[in-house]
């Protein structure tokens, strides 16, 4: 514990030199617009920002990458509030309650809310952060073969279950991610694997290429295809934050951030996903459930605590296991290890001042966010009205020239390209990208080590389903597959009924 | 953005396109080389992960394929109008790779196109295509004409400095 706050005390001051607290403020505020503008999302300016970064120092490009994707989480509320379109997908729950505020006059308090429930739930997370990635460290120096062939398989099945609204679809985007990442070189024998005597095929698909295209070009596709009007914004009182809805709503800000960690750990799922739990949770437990959706100032408290908290939860299973909490995690990851920081369960060992760097980069994120959330509300307002048509063309430029700039060659520009036409087709027919991209970064970690435990049980399957941790990953995989069938969902609740003779009672 | 709920028709042609994929790669994990000359361990053969994901590809599709079904998915597709918006998602994919793939680091007629070059005709062209309907009906052509040209200048002049000569990237 004395040993985290030494690292943590370290890692605060290391980044308390002027220079280093311009990037921090330049990089949130980037992040904040990032997310402010409807098109452009976390994942996407993660993406970018690594290729733009790359010849940066590792500890101040990572510490770019962590504030960008707070400020964009966060920035995406502006929108969803002053919009009702949501700056990324993790803000769609900020619209229900954030934009019938607008319209009520309360644009202002309803940017206070969500910018103390952001800064609540960072905090939130960054503790759980500091707190447990240690502990899940300790618990993933355990893992074999067997616990990260099923962790890998683990996330997918999660991720393909919980984004999207079609499990089926989800799945088959992870599977596809799973291939992609099979192309090229294999990890074991380097034998070429699906390249079709193509040089640069041969060296597999680099990660941030096909990331800015899945993410990027499909989003550039996305807005320009469809004709935006132009933004109507609603008259505004004073975004300063009130103490007595921090103070009234405290419960459901712990809560929230509790949930959004949480969410934030399972591999894959994401802010949009723990921004909604949050929400729901909040409805359940309020006292006025009838004002939800009708600008109701817990449920967007909930909503925004719980995304921002999802920041730091999805940023522990990087750091313990090498697995992405969520999409932009999962570039984060790939940044790290182009800046040569290897995550995964080694981590407390050979590098445990990283992750109090990472600790520290979130509180000054965290700071960033308050200061220009509530300082720039004017400025800000004046970006949400540029045209996406001006923007995406530049947005672009930087998706060619990004995917580019890694290892200097034509083949990423054009995986860029493949990628995001792909991903544009299967977002249209409902295939969510979180699994798919997930597929491809997990796709390694899943090859290796079904055929190294295969080896080390000379082909017994035993193992892969009696160690402890293997049964019980196991376990959650078959249960979630099977409990989308409506007939087993059906005797699970009939079993649950006549187990609990009270409920059957009641 | 997302179709939320695509034809049962889309999504049975869909699941056939699956279970195609995922049998071609199954075959191309099962006839690849095991390395048996190399004596390596049966259990690493380099097809054994692609030919499992092929088996699991094709039977998520089979599931598809009879989800799709019991909805109607065999039923003849109505012939419909296009998509709204297949204009614009056309000329904005046009341009896309008509700029990445055609214009950078490309040779034109004996002419290495210089990246600044092609990226400012690029969000030039851009720009004022996707503007030119709502700048005509304003009136606006002319400040239409100069916003393009400004932000094509731009960005071409700030992406080529701080990608050249801040990081010290060749550019194509």
């Amino acid at each position: 514990m004395l040993d985290g706050l030494v690292l943590f005390g370290r890692a605060l001051a290391g980044f308390a030199d002027p220079l280093t607290l311009l990037i921090i403020a330049g990089a949130c505020l980037l992040g904040i617009l990032i997310g402010a503008l409807p098109g452009l999302t976390a994942t996407m300016g993660v993406a970018l920002l690594t290729t733009l970064t790359l010849k940066m120092p590792s500890d101040r490009a990572l510490l770019v990458l962590v504030c960008s994707y707070v400020g964009a989480i966060y920035g995406g509320s502006r929108s969803a509030i002053l919009l009702n379109i949501p700056g990324t997908p993790a803000n769609a729950a900020a619209c229900l309650d954030g934009h019938a505020l607008a319209q009520a006059g309360l644009a202002g308090r309803a940017i206070g809310i969500s910018t103390t429930g952001s800064v609540m739930g960072t905090l939130i997370g960054m503790f759980f952060l500091a707190v447990a990635t240690p502990w899940l460290g300790e618990v993933a120096l355990k893992f074999g073969a067997y616990e990260f062939f099923w962790l890998a398989l683990f996330g997918v099945i999660i991720s393909g279950n919980l984004t999207g609204n079609d499990p089926l679809k989800g799945w088959l985007a992870g599977f596809v991610g799973l291939f992609i990442a099979c192309i090229g070189q294999d990890p074991i024998h380097a034998y070429e694997r699906f390249a079709f005597d193509n040089r640069d095929l041969a060296g597999g698909f680099q990660l941030i290429p096909a990331l800015v295209g899945a993410f990027g070009f499909a989003e550039v596709l996305t807005v320009l295809a469809a004709k935006t009007p132009k933004p109507v914004i609603h008259r505004f009182d004073t975004p300063l934050p009130r103490i007595g809805d921090v103070l009234k709503h405290w419960r459901t800000i712990l809560r929230s951030g509790v949930i959004g960690t949480f969410i934030g750990v399972v591999p894959g799922v994401g802010e949009d996903v723990a921004s909604w739990s949050s929400y729901a949770a909040a409805r359940r437990a309020s006292k006025e459930p009838e004002k939800y959706g009708k600008g109701s100032v817990e449920g967007l408290m909930a909503a925004e605590t719980g995304d921002n908290a999802c920041v730091p939860g999805a940023i522990i299973p990087v750091l313990a296991l090498a697995v992405p909490g969520s999409a932009p995690a999962a570039v984060l990851m790939a940044a790290m290890i182009i800046h040569g920081v290897q995550p995964g369960p080694l981590i407390m060992v050979n590098n445990p001042q990283f992750v109090f760097d990472v600790v520290a980069m979130m509180l000054y994120a965290t700071i960033g966010i308050l200061f220009f959330g509530l300082a720039l509300v004017k400025p800000l307002l004046k970006v949400l009205q540029v045209p996406r048509e001006i923007i995406m063309p530049i947005v672009f430029v930087l998706c060619v020239i990004g995917s580019y700039a890694i290892s200097q060659r034509l083949f990423d520009v054009w995986t860029m390209l493949g990628f995001g036409v792909v991903g544009y087709v299967l977002r249209r027919y409902n295939y969510p990208m979180a699994p798919f991209v997930l597929g491809i970064v997990l796709g390694d970690l899943l090859d290796k080590n079904l055929r190294r435990g295969l080896v080390l049980s000379d082909g017994d399957l035993t193992p892969f389903f009696f160690r402890p941790i293997s049964a019980t990953l196991a376990a959650i995989c078959l249960v979630t597959i099977l409990m989308n069938f409506a007939a087993v969902r059906r005797a699970a609740h009939a079993a649950y009924v006549a187990l609990t003779p009270w409920r059957r009672a009641a | 953005m997302a179709d939320s709920n695509p034809s049962p028709r889309a999504d049975f042609l869909w699941a056939l396109a699956w279970i195609a994929v995922g049998a071609a790669i199954f075959v191309g994990g099962f006839t690849m080389d095991r390395l048996e000359r190399q004596n390596i361990n049966p259990y690493t053969a380099p097809g054994l992960v692609p030919a499992l994901l092929g088996i699991g590809l094709a039977a998520l599709g089979v599931f598809l394929l009879a989800r799709s079904v019991r909805r109607g998915g065999l039923a003849a597709a109505a012939v419909g109008r296009a998509p709204a918006g297949i204009g614009r998602l056309a000329l904005a994919l046009g341009l896309c790779v008509l700029y990445a793939g055609g214009l950078v680091g490309r040779t034109l007629l004996g002419w290495h196109v210089p990246f600044w070059f092609a990226t400012a005709l690029f969000v030039f062209v851009a720009i004022l295509a996707f503007e030119w309907p709502d700048r005509r009906a304003r009136g606006e052509l002319r400040r239409g004409i100069v916003v393009a040209a400004a932000c094509a200048v731009g960005t071409a002049a700030g992406v080529t400095l701080v990608f050249q000569e801040v990081f010290l990237v060749r550019l194509p």
